[in-house]
């Protein structure tokens, strides 16, 4: 399909009217007759048994409706998350939710609660609890993650030698792979760079708290829920309400930001729920605040590591041993520590590589993933060590990345075996060094203006970017018009639409005669990955491309039926069906739409595939006998892993004087293979670099460590970044090299954006300092002040969670 | 319910208790008796908490005040969208919760619900506020105008048509608040800066990251659309 | 924990006059709060930290508001929006330095009914204070912030006394650089307060930021004419752009002779005491001279001694310095 009319160019996605009028309606935006208002108590203390819960004086409230304790809702084995805590291991665990009549009520009602909880002791850093006789933050373990069963693993005192002088303990991990010849590697590097990093989680704090509503009828529950996800929710949420999945209803049309914490049903979205089941299926508004949405809306994992990389005399990387230990959270967590081994070999392509890592418990807020989770750290912490590299090997920083970057030949893996399905990070490098004007904003480097300094720097960043094997259903009507049954969650990408221009495309249709179903899991939608992992662009792509085909071969088999000759005779133009020489016969898709329902069968759905999804069957038969059915699942050929890849380059003039910077020219380029939707890339593009932005300089996880309380929860303390720290400068690129295992060349590419700019702008910081290095993050204002003024800085070495 | 607000705990405002008076006959009688037993109800219902059609209230019915200077009046009739609205507000409530839950206004939006975010940005006059900081009674004389009132006679603003034409909103939860601090700005200065521009959208954050957008959409609805 | 959200009921008054107004706080003293722009107050409330049985909103008197030129300089109404004292054309002309400094507070929004007053008295940003916690200033018997491991980058250099909280208020450090003299009216009636006895640090009252008492309502200050005309500056370093309260930020008015030579000077630093810190040494280091970047560094670098750092925020220490120093230096008319 080349000369698309629809991939590549801009487009008005059908929702952006709702979202500029108010018009679009979030989670608590629903209203129902006679709504209950749903309020949780929250765990005072970082890590407690709840020995006695007394709701006797809440009950007896006039206006409290119904109270749901840990008895009253699912359990799951340890570590996955609760839904309501018995073991409270963090402050701020939900304990018991109140539904009342007001939201005075229910939190009058909280306060009359009386919850006896026995103190246990609590631990905020890794190393902390790592340490022998130190504390677990759990009573069944201190380490565990997803396929990593929850267990207890102590370190040595010899392990943590060396620890007051700022080396990283490493003692038995948990996990290890390694391929190569690593010994050989360091032999043959010229320059050695061994140093121990620490990156700080962050609290995802998307802009709408994680309110749901929900209510029961006839047997089913509705749950109006904020999720990056759609069908991919089903199952899940089934789990939490307790039910099957038939017996879900999920309304998510619009989804307040996400950026990981919403990419799967997560515990708290049960509590109406099980507090409207219990109301006799009322409905219940659960308003999540601010406080809550930072307490339970899960946080980003830190790392406390350590990383030796060994390097040729051109930059080439011949070895890289890494050691990681991950701030876990209270619970399962998710499995950044290992991704970071991932992103160091899949952006460095090392000739030999060890990783080691560890996932440990602490009690502080959960953490879920997080826009690039694992990579977007691991980025901030080798990229400076990549500079740090080249400046003492006296060579380009630019250079040393392009030397080192995967492309099309590139390996991934454990073995070093996998292959990619395509990577051109060298070619986005390269153009994003012709853009930026690399060579002559290089020689600005510690460049003053008064008590200003010019630092540049580049990042780069990867997630994978693609995933396949999920299904697709569009339908023809008999009023000509496409309709596209979109599995994709809304969490503001768009992907949703971009990605079904892909089956308009192939059907060529003109896009105002389309319409995407979206957005409750009763419009019959087909099973679809979550809106996760910046797979959306390819996954979806792919499965509304065979869909569509599906479609288009059942168009192309009706006309032959209906007017004569073979299939292959046909083409498809302008929503008609015609004959390739003889004009006069031709079959406009409306009728061929009304001939599918009269020839049932596979044309109007009434025949499905057998390897659809139990939960596309189960839409595609409601939706069967409504016109032409175009229904399948992605077969196409993947050679390996899909690699989302993006480099930045910054430039900042920092104040001496105060430490304070400004960033002047920030410059992002993509490799996510074909731009499927400019516009909406560009949402992205300067997005992800704002987040990016704050990853490295304002945001972090504080805890007082003695309290075990957090220190900064609202935004005017976690700092998310704002207008006015933008660049000045702000542009963006992408590579546009096809991807070899999409239909349409097009990967996902939301992640590494984040990760970039991060990272581009910690080396720019570094250039101005004249070369100083923190590997800590975020910069913060106290420490580049500090580094300015040469004293210490006032944290101890690798402690986490502290400011 | 009972039918003379005299023996109700609530606070009545002023009115005329002339018409509970009975012991009046005829048909002025019974005119009377249902302008009595309306308003009555009316008060019932606020005095009770009950829904009128919408949902339930946020808040419990609060004590009677003593008569002293300064008390507020529970009833006011705001001006909401160039409407009039009549509605029961309690004296700590605040006006994100007034539109949200009780005017139906929901576009408004709660996300940090202390003024730090902009979420809830309205205008009051032509000003730019959060209305999650500012109680309903102490803006309860003013013109109040909501993202739902911004777009006229069906036609979008040119700050909401600039807002969709650059793709400014990712997910869409901080885009009402734009649309109102940047429809403020161009009442005050129709031809901003840059520099200007992206101040006064200073207090709206944005945590898809969106700021360029949305200024390229300010920027466009500023030279017409 | 429990719950810290939905603000607890409370009795509302819309006083239309300063007399009302006061009458009320004398009433109820210590169970009402004044309430001016709401954006400190709403927090507390919704927090379920501080609950107030009366609120007192002064939004609708009329003659709190406003810039008025007097024979001695100018008044402004306590209830003043920190937008208006930004673009008001006799504050910019003369008073400059007060414009700047609102013009920086917070956020626009925050900045349209956010009043001169509220800023000035705006309570601690400690956030052990401000999570509830039961320490000194919230009546109890301990501070959570000096503590070993206590987590207080933002917490003072000077003048700790049991309470390491410290002023954050942007306008603050400007009442001091311009000897502004705050109006305070109660039932017993009016006194005139200068900047520098307004606030008050732990030592005098440990529970208060300002010396105001319950039924104590700040009307106005009034700006000497001394100052009109005179070379300001006012910076505030922050971590973000916007919202942020200060790091540190200092104020500074200098009055300069034809040939530059400084014939007196103000300087006040926020952000480093519980108290805006008048910086004598700085003054007097700069009076009878001219500002070179030598006498500018020394004036900074001695503006520190006596700073006891706590456990995160001794990078406040070259900060100040630096702030001091560039408040001397480049203050412009």
């Amino acid at each position: 399909m080349a000369d698309y009319k629809l991939v590549g160019k801009n487009f008005t996605p059908p929702d952006m009217v709702a979202k500029v009028t108010g018009a679009a309606k979030y989670s608590e935006d629903f209203r129902a007759e006679g709504m209950l208002h749903a309020k949780l108590l929250l765990s005072p203390m970082p890590h407690g048994r709840v020995r006695n819960i007394d709701t006797s004086a809440a009950l007896k409230m006039k206006g409290v409706v119904a109270i749901i304790t840990p008895d009253d809702v699912p359990q799951f084995p340890p570590p996955v998350d609760p839904i309501l805590y018995r073991e409270p291991n963090f402050a701020g665990a939900p304990i018991l939710a109140v539904a009342a009549e007001s939201e005075e009520i229910a939190a009058a009602a909280i306060e009359a609660i009386k919850v006896d909880i026995e103190q246990l002791k609590h631990v905020v850093d890794p190393l902390d609890s790592l340490f022998p006789g130190g504390i677990n933050a759990f009573t069944g373990g201190n380490v565990a993650n997803v396929r990593l069963p929850l267990q207890t693993i102590k370190w040595t005192a010899k392990d943590f030698q060396g620890f007051d002088q700022g080396k990283m303990p490493m003692g038995k991990p948990a996990e290890q792979w390694a391929y190569g010849d690593l010994e050989a590697g360091f032999k043959k590097a010229k320059v050695i760079i061994e140093r121990s990093f620490l990156t700080a989680g962050t609290s995802h704090h998307s802009m709408e708290p994680r309110s749901a509503m929900a209510y029961w009828q006839n047997g089913k529950v509705y749950l109006h829920g904020s999720l990056q996800s759609q069908s991919f929710a089903v199952p899940n949420v089934a789990r939490l309400c307790g039910v099957k999945p038939q017996d879900v209803v999920f309304i998510a049309e619009f989804c307040g930001g996400g950026f990981g914490s919403k990419g799967n049903p997560y515990p708290v979205m049960a509590i109406p729920a099980h507090l409207s089941k219990k109301a006799n299926g009322r409905p219940v508004m659960m308003r999540i605040s601010r406080e809550e949405e930072y307490l339970v809306g899960s946080g980003r994992a830190g790392f406390q590591g350590w990383a030796k990389i060994g390097f040729a005399e051109n930059g080439r990387i011949t070895a890289m041993d890494i050691f990681v230990v991950q701030d876990n959270g209270p619970n399962m967590g998710f499995w950044d520590f290992r991704n970071c081994g991932h992103t160091a070999q899949l952006l460095y392509q090392p000739e030999a590589m060890r990783w080691r890592g560890t996932a440990v418990l602490t009690n502080t807020p959960p953490r879920g993933p997080q826009r690039g989770p694992g990579e977007n750290q691991t980025s901030m912490a080798f990229e400076p060590l990549i500079d740090e590299g080249a400046r003492q090997l006296g060579i380009d920083r630019l250079a040393v990345r392009r030397i080192n970057a995967p492309d099309n030949d590139g390996f991934e893996g454990h073995d070093a075996k996998g292959k990619l399905t395509s990577a051109f990070l060298k070619d986005a490098l390269a153009k994003g060094g012709e853009l930026f004007k690399w060579e002559e904003k290089k020689q600005l480097s510690g460049k003053r203006n008064g008590s200003k300094v010019i630092g540049v720097g580049i990042g780069t960043a990867f997630h994978a970017g693609g995933s396949n094997g999920f299904d697709g259903i569009v339908r023809i009507l008999p009023d000509g018009k496409l309709y596209i049954h979109s599995g994709a969650g809304n969490l503001g990408t768009y992907s949703y639409a971009a990605t079904s221009r892909v089956a308009a495309e192939v059907l060529g249709y003109d896009w105002n005669n389309v319409v995407i179903v979206r957005g409750r899991t009763d419009r019959h939608l087909p099973w679809m990955i979550g809106q996760f992992g910046s797979n959306t662009a390819y996954t979806a792509s792919r499965a509304n491309y065979v869909a569509a085909v599906d479609a288009k071969n059942k168009l192309l088999e009706i006309a032959s039926k209906q007017l004569g000759g073979a299939p292959g005779d046909y083409d498809l133009k302008n929503e008609k069906v015609v004959h390739k020489t003889d004009a006069s016969k031709s079959m406009s898709f409306a009728d061929a739409a009304k001939k599918a329902i009269e020839l049932g069968g596979k044309f109007s759905g009434k025949e499905l595939p057998a390897d659809i999804n139990p939960l596309t069957k189960a839409s595609a038969t409601a939706l069967a006998g409504s016109g032409l059915v175009g229904v399948a699942k992605d077969k196409l050929p993947k050679r390996g892993l899909v690699p989302a890849l993006v480099a930045g380059f910054c430039m900042i003039e920092l104040d001496t004087e105060t430490g304070e910077f400004e960033i002047k020219d920030y410059l992002g380029v993509a490799d996510c293979g074909t731009v499927l939707h400019p516009l909406g890339l560009q949402t992205q593009m300067h997005g992800g670099a704002m987040m990016g932005f704050g990853l490295a300089t304002t945001e972090r996880i504080v805890y007082d460590h003695a309290l075990g309380l957090p220190a900064n929860v609202q935004f005017d303390q976690s700092k998310p970044p704002t207008y006015l720290d933008m660049p000045t400068s702000f542009h963006w690129s992408a590579a546009e090299k096809p991807d070899r295992d999409n239909p349409v060349g097009v990967k996902g590419v939301g992640e590494p954006i984040e990760g970039a700019a991060a990272a581009a702008l910690l080396n720019a910081i570094s250039d101005a300092l004249g070369g100083h290095y923190f590997h800590r993050t975020p910069v913060v204002r106290d420490m580049i002040v500090n580094a300015l003024a040469k004293r210490p800085q006032s944290y101890r070495a690798l402690q986490a969670n502290t400011m | 319910m009972s039918d003379d607000c005299r023996t109700s705990q609530q606070y009545c405002d002023a009115h005329q208790h002339d018409d509970h008076q009975s012991g009046i006959g005829g048909p002025l009688a019974e005119i009377v008796r249902a302008k009595a037993s309306r308003r009555t109800f009316i008060k019932g219902v606020i005095a009770s908490g009950a829904t009128l059609g919408a949902t339930g209230y946020l808040f419990r019915t609060g004590e009677a005040q003593a008569r002293t200077v300064g008390t507020v009046e529970r009833l006011v009739s705001l001006k909401v969208n160039g409407q009039v609205r009549r509605v029961d507000v309690l004296p700590h409530e605040t006006l994100a919760n007034t539109l949200r839950y009780k005017l139906g206004l929901t576009g408004t939006k709660l996300s940090c619900d202390r003024g730090e975010c902009g979420a809830c940005t309205v205008m009051v006059g032509d000003t730019a506020i959060y209305s999650c900081t500012t109680l309903t009674h102490s803006v309860a004389d003013k013109e109040i105008t909501t993202v739902e009132g911004v777009a006229k006679n069906g036609q979008l603003h040119a700050v909401q048509k600039a807002f969709i034409e650059e793709i400014g909103p990712q997910c869409g939860f901080c885009t009402p608040g734009q649309v109102m601090s940047a429809v403020a700005l161009l009442k005050a200065n129709p031809h901003p800066t840059i520099e200007e521009a992206r101040r006064a959208m200073s207090g709206n954050l944005c945590r898809c990251g969106s700021y360029e957008q949305y200024l390229a959409g300010v920027m466009r609805a500023a030279k017409g659309g | 924990m429990m719950i810290k959200d939905v603000i607890p009921g409370f009795e509302l008054y819309k006083p239309k006059t300063v007399a009302d107004a006061v009458a009320l706080l004398d009433q109820h003293k210590k169970d009402a709060w004044k309430l001016a722009g709401g954006n400190d107050s709403l927090s507390w409330f919704k927090d379920r930290i501080k609950r107030p049985k009366v609120v007192v909103d002064l939004s609708g008197i009329a003659e709190m508001k406003g810039v008025k030129q007097t024979a001695d300089g100018i008044e402004i109404g306590a209830l003043t929006t920190l937008s208006e004292i930004e673009n008001n054309p006799v504050v910019k002309k003369s008073y400059r330095l007060l414009a700047d400094a609102a013009g920086k507070v917070a956020s626009p929004q925050i900045r349209n009914n956010g009043t001169i007053g509220g800023n000035v008295s705006q309570d601690a940003r400690c956030w052990y204070y401000r999570s509830g916690l039961p320490c000194y200033r919230a009546g109890g018997n301990t501070c959570f912030a000096d503590t070993p491991e206590g987590q207080n980058r933002e917490h003072a250099l000077f003048d700790a006394n049991r309470c390491v909280a410290v002023s954050q208020s942007d306008m603050a450090p400007t009442m001091i650089a311009l000897d502004a003299k705050m109006v305070v009216r109660s039932a017993k009636g009016e006194r005139v307060v200068a900047a520098e006895e307004y606030f008050i640090g732990p030592r005098i009252d440990i529970t208060h930021m300002t010396q105001l008492q319950p039924e104590d309502l700040l009307v106005a200050i009034r700006i000497p004419k001394g100052w009109a005309g005179a070379r300001f500056y006012f910076e505030k370093v922050t971590d973000r752009r916007s919202w942020d309260f200060p790091l540190v930020n200092v104020a500074a008015a200098l009055k300069t002779d034809a040939g530059g030579v400084v014939q007196e000077a103000r300087v006040a630093v926020g952000g480093v005491s519980c108290t805006p810190r008048r910086i004598t040494v700085a003054e007097e280091a700069v009076k009878g001279k001219k500002v070179d970047q030598e006498l500018a560094q020394l004036a900074g670098q001695t503006s520190t001694r006596g700073a006891r750092p706590l456990n995160y925020n001794h990078f406040k220490i070259p900060l100040m310095a630096n702030l001091v120093m560039r408040s001397v230096r480049d203050a412009k008319a």
